[in-house]
């Protein structure tokens, strides 16, 4: 059975189909994606279900990483949080590092291809070091909101960029003026992973037994690192503000352990405190590949909330609309994309907005079933793995016959 | 490859492979047409031939979205940016919307008088933006046109600029349309009713949204090939006559099927 042939349960047949013949178009092309790890973070995830699945449409794709020390890596975080605008101090050395880790790597990696999609800025400067007739178009995939970078982190991006044809982004608002092509491009989550597919009722309730959760009682959720830009005090004080009208209400934090994260640490402590004795109440450290847990968890409340002060796409709201539950949203960055008033749940701007929303959808059942109801619907047509797939044969597509504005292929 | 409407027409086998399913169609009794003799080019299909229809060609399409790096925070802003912005700009915030809508109860029907409401909080302004139909225009110029006479007549009556908070902005985005042949073909108006139940609604706006665009309003690529059937000259005008300005595309699904259901060529299922 081939790999596409899972989703069709999902997406449909034709749906798959029309891929096919999407992909045709762009048959034999040779794609290479180069990131700066195979295992961890959302860049990874992406890339190991893309590259087999573009692989099966017909297109020679591969997947290269780079290697660096620990200090390029040191780096690189920097360049990450600076991309997102938090302030940051990178002397002269820290970018010769980077530009020579780069040089090193374009001699090791294999980039003989119509098109490489560099992902994120950790190997940003590869074209410099790269002959020019290995690769037919350079395009850089930012997966990060660029919009209000760190100035010194984004000039040294920006010298890059000229020797790309063009630039993907998530969203509009990610975005900053560039001088190619900014694409958009939206992520998306995949249907069948473990966090995503289907589970056995059996699953879901030994998982909540195993957490400590009564099934039979409402739970709000919110998955997500303890950070501050997260608001999960925020989350309590909302918690607080409905357990006077049910008493039986509960609230699950879950998150991963933040050993390496000093300010997730003290995050943590602080909700620890704030959370205090409350037995309805649970902050959950859960492992990176607890998959399975987060999707009984998501399957299993009765609302979700996202209340980011500052957020990336937010593909934790994308999963759980998948499984049919209304999300509270803080009104930022991709959440505005996802969370539409009366739709798909509310985006709020307060603990106290986000109680009212909630305390409705708690009086109102039907509205809240058919709101996730149209958020599974919202999702399945908007935000799976196809749909991104889609996404890029159409850029693809359009890259080589640049006009007219309208093209049939 | 080519512009819409110059789509090439079946190879000969696979026209003589339809010519035996409209055959076989016409001998069971299932369905059985008058057909006209177009001799026209027909945007769902292909050059029409004597008294066989070319069947019906599936064309799905997607959008590659860019950013342009600019964006509005109040209204003077955005007239500046519908004054200059490219075409493909306008194209996308006024007409490419239902590729983007996805839920029945929007307020209004294209971006820009979306965000003047929910952003700028200007429901006057919202309301004028709403009625600006640009299929009724024959060129985006004339889109551009009108929305910049609504704008200036605004901000004329205006002691204040309208803006939007931090976070609302009106991020400008512009598209371009990529269609692609499905490889389906549809031999008759049946077989069509069946295939709009299930076809992508990306096809739905090709076909509907998209031809109007392609043909100044006149048409869609339904009723245009619907046209060489005798028998369905009342649903070419019913589909004609369909508003689709104010349904989304799972609506509009919904209303052609009805429209089809309404004509006895479609075979009661059993």
């Amino acid at each position: 059975m081939k790999l596409l042939d899972r989703y069709e349960e999902v997406v449909g047949h034709h749906e798959i189909q029309r891929l096919y013949r999407l992909a045709e178009r762009l048959s034999g092309k040779r794609v290479v994606h180069v990131n700066s790890t195979r295992n961890g973070g959302g860049v990874a995830e992406i890339l190991h279900w893309m590259v087999p699945l573009m692989q099966e449409l017909g297109i020679d794709a591969s997947w290269e990483v780079i290697e660096g020390t620990a200090d390029f890596y040191r780096v690189t975080k920097s360049f990450h949080n600076g991309l997102q605008g938090f302030p940051v101090a990178l002397k002269k050395r820290d970018y010769d590092l980077h530009y020579e880790i780069n040089r090193e790597n374009a001699k090791r990696l294999n980039l003989q291809a119509d098109v490489v999609f560099v992902h994120d800025p950790q190997p940003i400067y590869l074209p410099e070091f790269t002959p020019q007739d290995q690769v037919g178009r350079w395009i850089w995939r930012c997966h990060i909101d660029a919009s209000h970078p760190d100035r010194g982190v984004w000039k040294y991006m920006e010298k890059a960029l000229p020797r790309y044809e063009a630039t993907v982004f998530s969203m509009a608002a990610f975005t900053r003026p560039v001088a190619c092509p900014m694409f958009l491009i939206a992520p998306s989550i995949d249907p069948l992973s473990d966090k995503n597919c289907p589970l056995a009722e059996t699953e879901r309730l030994e998982t909540l037994s195993r957490l400590g959760i009564d099934p039979d009682r409402p739970m709000l959720l919110q998955v997500s690192r303890f950070d501050r830009f997260k608001d999960p005090l925020g989350v309590i004080e909302v918690y607080r503000l409905l357990k006077p009208y049910h008493a039986g209400l509960q609230l699950v934090l879950a998150g991963g352990p933040a050993e390496d994260d000093p300010e997730g640490a003290e995050v943590l402590r602080e909700v620890l405190d704030w959370a205090g004795e409350d037995q309805d109440l649970k902050v959950l450290l859960l492992p990176p590949d607890a998959h399975r847990d987060i999707n009984a968890l998501q399957r299993s409340a009765i609302v979700v909330l996202q209340k980011s002060i500052r957020e990336g796409f937010g593909l934790t709201v994308t999963e759980a609309l998948w499984k049919g539950k209304p999300v509270i949203g803080g009104a930022c960055g991709g959440i505005t994309l996802q969370v539409h008033d009366y739709h798909t749940g509310f985006l709020v701007h307060s603990p106290a907005g986000a109680a009212y929303r909630i305390r409705y959808l708690m009086r109102y059942n039907d509205k809240r079933l058919r709101m996730g109801q149209n958020g599974y619907e919202f999702v399945r047509e908007h935000f799976l793995l196809t749909r991104h797939l889609r996404d890029y044969f159409t850029m693809l597509l359009g890259l080589d016959r640049p006009e007219p504005d309208s093209l049939v292929v | 490859m080519g512009i819409i409407g110059a789509i090439t027409a079946p190879d000969t086998a696979s026209r003589l492979s339809l010519d035996c399913k409209l055959a076989s169609a016409a001998t069971s009794g299932v369905m059985a047409f008058n057909v006209k003799k177009p001799g026209t080019q027909v945007p769902g299909g292909g050059q029409g031939e004597n008294m066989a229809v070319e069947p019906f060609k599936l064309v799905d399409c997607s959008l590659a979205r860019r950013a342009i790096g600019r964006n509005c925070s109040n209204l003077r802003e955005l007239l500046d940016a519908v004054r200059t912005v490219p075409d493909a700009v306008l194209e996308h915030h006024m007409l490419r919307c239902p590729l983007e809508d996805h839920f029945e109860m929007y307020e209004f029907p294209n971006d820009l008088a979306r965000w003047c409401w929910e952003a700028l909080g200007d429901p006057v302004l919202a309301e004028e933006l709403g009625l600006v139909d640009p299929y009724k225009e024959s060129s985006i110029a004339g889109v551009r046109s009108t929305l910049i006479d609504t704008i200036e007549d605004r901000l004329w009556g205006l002691e204040r600029i309208p803006w939007c908070r931090s976070g609302f902005e009106l991020h400008l985005v512009a598209s371009r349309l990529v269609a692609y042949d499905t490889g389906e073909r549809i031999p008759t108006p049946a077989a069509l009713a069946e295939t709009v139940e299930r076809m992508s609604l990306r096809s739905l706006f090709f076909h509907v949204h998209e031809a109007r665009r392609r043909t100044g309003g006149k048409t869609d690529d339904f009723s245009f090939w619907l046209e060489q059937f005798d028998t369905c000259a009342e649903l070419v005008t019913r589909l004609r006559e369909l508003d689709f300005y104010f349904l989304n595309l799972s609506q509009l699904r919904q209303e052609i099927i009805d429209l089809f259901h309404q004509h006895s060529f479609v075979p009661s299922v059993t």
